[in-house]
Order: C-alpha cells, then sequence, then structure tokens
C-alpha cells in the first residue's frame, strides 16, 4: 500500500458489532454468524476468507445492507443503521454502496454504456453529468471504446470490468465484491483484483471482498478468515 | 424516456413471446374497435332517422304526449299556422313541418283495412324525410290537389289491390264524432321497411286530412334545424317561449333508437370487457415469465439501489409498451376493416321484423381508438404490474441465488 493510501485509511466505513444470522435450511436452523464483529475504513480493501459455508456471503450481505442480522448492530459512515426501514436501506445502498458479482450480473439488453449509467440514473444524476462519469469510469477500468457493445460481445474479464466501472461509477463508499475472480482466469483475476485495490484506494472506498482465491489475498490490505461463522 | 428505452428493449429479450402477446392485444383491440364502430354506426343511423321521422324538436299540446284522446283532435293544436311561421323565423330552422296523426278505414269497395294515417306537408315534408320513405311506384302528391291524393305502404296497397292511380275510400271519425269519408286516389307506393307498419301506412296532404276530420287543428309541429347538435338548445328555448306547450327532442321520441342503443351498448360494453380480460391474461402470463426468468437481475437491481416500486414501474412500462405495439396493430386493423367496408359494399340481414337490410359499415372514431388504446394500455401496464410485485419484494439474498 502506497503512503498516500495509507492516510486515506481513516474511519470505518462500515462497522458491525456482534452481529448473528442463522438461516432456516428445511426444518433445521443453521448459524451462519456468530457474534461476529468486523470493519472496513475508507481507502482499505479487506478480504473476507474461509472454506465454504463459513458465513463469508453471510458477513459480506451484512455489509452491503442487502440482509439484516438477527442481533448486533451495524453502522455506515458512523451512522447507526439498525432499525432502518427497506427503503431507507435502499437510499443507502443507492448512494454508497457499489456491488460487484462473480457471475458479473449485468443487464443483458443494456450497452455496456446503459450498465454502467444505471445507478446514475438512479440517482437522478444530470444527462451531462452522467456522460462524463461514465466515460471516465469506463476508461479508468479500460474499456474506453467499448460503450456501444452489449456484455454478451465482451470476454468474462470485460464483463466484470464493466461491473467494476458500474459499482465504482457513483463513487460509492464501500464496494462489496462477491468472488470476483471466481469465473475469470489467473491473468484476467490478477488483474481485476489490482483493479479493484486501486480504484479503492484511488477514491477512498472501502473494499470488502468474499473470496476463495489466494492470489486475491495478497493483493488486500487486511484478510479476516471465517470459520463455522466466527472469525479465527 | 431511458426507463422507456429499456423496457422496449426488454420486450425484444424474447421477441416470440413478446409478439405473441402483442397479437393477442391486437386481435382483442381490433374486434372492440369493429365492434364499436359497427354500434356506432348503427347509432348514427338510427339518430338520422329518428331525427329525420319526428323532425329534431316536436311541439304539441301537454296531453298529446301525456293522454288519450276520447275525440280526434281533441288534443292538437289551435293555431299552428301562425306558431308555425314564427318557429320558421327562429335562427337556425331550416323547416317547421304540421303534421296530423290520425286512423280510420281504407276501402277499396269490395273490402276495408285499418289504416294509420300520416296528414304532412307533401313536397316538403317527403323531401326532409329522404331515403327513409322509399318509394317502390309513383311519386309524392301535391299539396291543394282537387282531388285527394295518398301514398299508402306497400303492404297496404297489395292488401287493397291499389295501384297508382287507384282509386280507395278514407273513412275516419271527425273531431265532432261523425263518421266522415273522402275518395282519393293513389300517388305512390311506399316501404319503410317494416312490413308492420307498411301494413297500415297511408300519408294524406294535411289540408284533406283537416277537411276529413272537420278540423283546423294538427297534432303536431315539427321543427327542423340546420345543425343536429343544437337540438337542446333549441328544445330548451323553445319550451321557455312556449310554456303552454309540450316540447320534445328527437331522442325523447325515438323509443326504437334508445332500445337499440341499450342493447348495443350492454352487447359491444361485455365484448370489450371480456376482451379486456382476455388482454390482462395474456400479458400476465407474458410478463409472469419475464419476471421469473429476471429474477436475479431483479436481485441485482435491487441490490445496486433501486426500489420495489421502481422495479415494478419500469415492469409496467413493459408491458404498456407490449400493450401499446398491441393496440397499434389492433388499431391499423380495424382502420383497415373500416376502409375495406366501405368498399365491399356488403349488407346486413334485415333485423327482426323488417323486410330489409342495411349496409355494414363501421364508424371510425378517434375518441373510441384512443379510449381503447388507452384502456389496453392500462390493462397491460395492470398486468405487468399483478406479475411483478411479488418478486420485487422477494428478498435481495433469495432473489440474487435464483438459478
Amino acid at each position: 500500500m502506497n503512503a498516500a493510501a495509507t492516510t486515506a485509511i481513516q474511519a470505518p466505513v462500515i462497522r458491525l458489532e456482534s452481529v448473528s444470522k442463522a438461516y432456516m435450511s428445511g426444518k433445521n436452523a443453521v448459524q451462519a454468524l456468530r457474534g461476529v464483529s468486523f470493519e472496513a475504513k475508507a481507502g482499505e480493501m479487506v478480504a473476507l476468507t474461509g472454506p465454504s459455508g463459513s458465513g463469508k456471503s453471510t458477513l459480506l450481505n451484512l455489509c452491503g445492507l442487502i440482509d439484516a442480522p438477527d442481533q448486533g448492530t451495524r453502522e455506515m459512515s458512523g451512522q447507526a443503521i439498525n432499525g432502518a426501514s427497506g427503503a431507507a436501506l435502499t437510499r443507502i445502498r443507492r448512494e454508497k454502496v457499489g456491488f460487484v458479482f462473480q457471475a458479473f450480473n449485468l443487464v443483458p439488453v443494456m450497452t455496456v454504456y446503459d450498465n454502467v449509467e444505471y445507478p446514475l440514473l438512479l440517482l437522478g444524476t444530470s444527462p451531462a453529468e452522467r456522460k462524463k462519469r461514465v466515460l471516465d469510469a469506463l476508461d479508468r477500468v479500460g474499456l474506453a471504446g467499448f460503450e456501444k457493445r452489449l456484455p454478451d460481445a465482451l470476454s468474462g474479464g470485460q464483463r466484470q470490468r464493466v461491473a467494476i466501472a458500474r459499482a465504482l461509477v457513483k463513487s460509492p463508499a464501500l464496494v462489496i465484491a462477491d468472488e470476483p475472480t471466481g469465473n475469470l482466469d489467473s491473468a484476467t483475476a490478477a488483474q481485476i483484483v489490482d483493479l479493484l485495490r486501486e480504484v479503492a484506494h484511488e477514491r477512498l472506498a472501502a473494499a470488502v471482498v468474499a473470496t476463495h482465491d489466494d492470489r486475491m489475498t495478497r493483493y488486500c490490505d487486511r484478510v479476516v478468515r471465517l470459520v463455522d461463522g466466527e472469525i479465527s | 424516456m431511458k426507463w422507456l428505452l429499456f423496457a422496449c428493449k426488454n420486450v425484444l429479450r424474447n421477441r416470440r413471446r413478446a409478439l405473441m402477446a402483442m397479437l393477442i392485444t391486437a386481435v382483442g383491440t381490433a374486434a372492440v374497435l369493429v365492434g364499436s364502430g359497427f354500434a356506432l354506426f348503427t347509432y348514427d343511423s338510427l339518430r338520422e332517422v329518428s331525427a329525420r321521422d319526428t323532425g329534431h324538436v316536436v311541439l304539441a299540446q301537454h296531453a298529446y304526449f301525456d293522454g288519450d284522446e276520447d275525440m280526434p283532435m281533441q288534443n292538437g293544436l289551435a293555431g299552428a299556422t301562425e306558431l308555425a311561421a314564427s318557429l320558421r323565423a327562429l335562427p337556425g330552422t331550416r323547416a317547421v313541418l304540421s303534421r296530423i296523426q290520425f286512423s280510420g278505414l281504407i276501402s277499396n269497395g269490395d273490402k276495408s283495412a285499418i289504416f294509420l294515417g300520416a296528414g304532412i306537408e307533401p313536397l316538403v315534408d317527403f323531401q326532409i324525410r329522404g331515403v327513409q320513405t322509399g318509394f317502390v311506384a309513383g311519386e309524392p302528391f301535391a299539396a291543394g290537389a282537387a282531388a285527394p291524393e295518398i301514398v299508402v305502404g306497400k303492404e297496404l296497397a297489395k292488401l287493397m289491390k291499389a295501384k297508382v292511380g287507384s282509386s280507395l275510400t278514407l273513412l275516419a271519425t271527425t273531431t265532432e264524432g261523425t263518421l266522415n269519408a273522402v275518395d282519393v286516389t293513389v300517388s305512390g307506393i311506399v316501404t319503410v321497411g317494416v312490413p308492420d307498419i307498411d301494413k297500415r301506412l297511408v300519408y294524406a296532404d294535411i289540408a284533406a286530412v283537416q277537411k276529413l276530420l272537420l278540423t283546423d287543428k294538427v297534432s303536431t309541429l315539427s321543427v327542423y334545424l340546420r345543425d343536429k347538435d343544437d337540438t337542446d338548445a333549441a328544445a330548451a328555448s323553445l319550451a321557455a317561449a312556449h310554456p303552454q306547450l309540450a316540447v320534445r327532442s328527437w331522442l325523447d321520441l325515438a323509443v326504437f333508437y334508445q332500445s337499440v342503443k341499450a342493447l348495443y351498448d350492454r352487447i359491444f360494453g361485455m365484448l370489450g370487457i371480456i376482451m379486456l380480460v382476455i388482454v390482462l391474461f395474456a400479458m400476465t402470463n407474458t410478463l409472469g415469465m419475464a419476471v421469473a426468468e429476471r429474477t436475479r437481475e431483479i436481485g441485482t437491481l435491487r441490490a445496486i439501489g433501486t426500489y420495489p416500486g421502481e422495479l415494478v414501474r419500469n415492469f409496467m412500462l413493459e408491458g404498456a409498451a407490449v400493450g401499446g405495439g398491441g393496440a397499434l396493430a389492433g388499431m391499423a386493423v380495424a382502420g383497415a376493416t373500416t376502409v375495406a367496408l366501405m368498399f365491399a359494399r356488403l349488407q346486413m340481414p334485415p333485423p327482426p321484423g323488417r323486410s330489409t337490410g342495411y349496409p355494414l359499415l363501421v364508424n371510425f372514431s378517434p375518441a373510441l381508438y384512443i379510449a381503447v388504446g388507452v384502456a389496453v394500455i392500462a390493462v397491460s401496464a395492470f398486468a405487468a404490474y399483478l406479475a411483478s410485485r411479488k418478486a420485487a419484494r422477494r428478498p435481495i439474498t433469495e432473489a440474487l441465488a435464483h438459478v
């Protein structure tokens, strides 16, 4: 990590305190997380690792505000969000959280430009500002000139770059990435991890990445290992 | 605009399915427009016939419309000539016609039959009634002929074995309660397309009828306006100016028109509802499949900050796009059918109780097209709402895990 990035790491963007979460699997309750405390700071890239079923995705979902804990508290940028309504959580995600998925999850009928523009449309950004930010984001991920292509016409690595551009175009405080290299070859995966790290540091976003990929953990500022729903 | 563009792109994801939904919508739209257009043509035709028959506004004694007569012309209108002259002077008036409704026996010397007669101002009355009074032989009689002439219905002429030029005798009860008779010559034979009316119909010169009935009264004064749309205003104005008289519009007296309209409104209204329900089912099915296929995408869009309501709105736009496409196609089909029928000159068979058919034509009504188009689009959007509202509120983690 360079010096500028180090100084950029400040107060936690997301903080979870003693959170627990259980799921019903058939008639049995499965305890996915047991009193886990976790935080990620601005400009910091944190890897969540652990075996399958260890609770990585559950913790990632709680960080990304797309799931709610059974117990414990959450704060986003210092603001407690326990008890927030679904609409309020959606508003926070819209403004502050970017997502990168393993399967890219781009909208197939939208062009690259439209996919990246979508979060800005939700925010009501002006057309001129949208265009500038979309082109900047695509340029940043190395996809300038690909604006009119459809996702199906791109390679896996290019699609993931589009997904990263979509996550970053609104300058989120937090980027949630779930196995972002899971569907990519080694060389492309390295590029994607490097890109995520650079962008997180540049834009002072906290990045939380769930991964099985050891190559990825080497690029992260911090690695949190989960085993049986607890941080080991 | 962007959202509508995205909706259109989403519609084209599964073209065959979207086309099928559009086809169903188009057929439904075309059926409603053609059916309703036919009803509108029928209404227009019946309105025209009714207004021509009675006049746009009819004036008479109150008792003429509300009560029975013990003696002929008991409820007749006195001083009709002066009143008609004053009415003719009103702006917007095309003609004012005096009429006497009377009945009696008609005889050819060998046999007699009951007739229902109308004493009219011949040339003007026949001209104004126009096409509905179809002469099958002879011609209208002239007013004030030395030897009174009549026009008889086709079936009555057959019953009386009368031809143009035949001599017949009209026998009627006078206003004094006595019987009076007048010899008449048949100048023409007509049909109004209703055999039961043709069997009794007699038109005679109003002056001759007054002489027969020993009266100078008339039954009604029919006011024909230059513009039918002025009827209500003219009726209100005349009612205010002549409070001692009953004033009725053609619509008040058009019992047949109102019955047909009430019937057709129900038939074609029900057809419209059935078509909209079919469109609703077709669209719900189509969009339901689209929503199910895109569950993961819904989860993604929810995760990145789309409100459930916004997702539902987007699906409603998709529904509206499919419905709008189908509605436009249906309108095109209905429009083409309307034009084709104008050239095809097809005839509907005679309705029950009538002897003549009528043209199969369909009216083009921009208001109807807009109303049906809006209804189809609204129903399609509602179908999309039904199909997407649950999926849009599904937990995001579940939606993202959907395979």
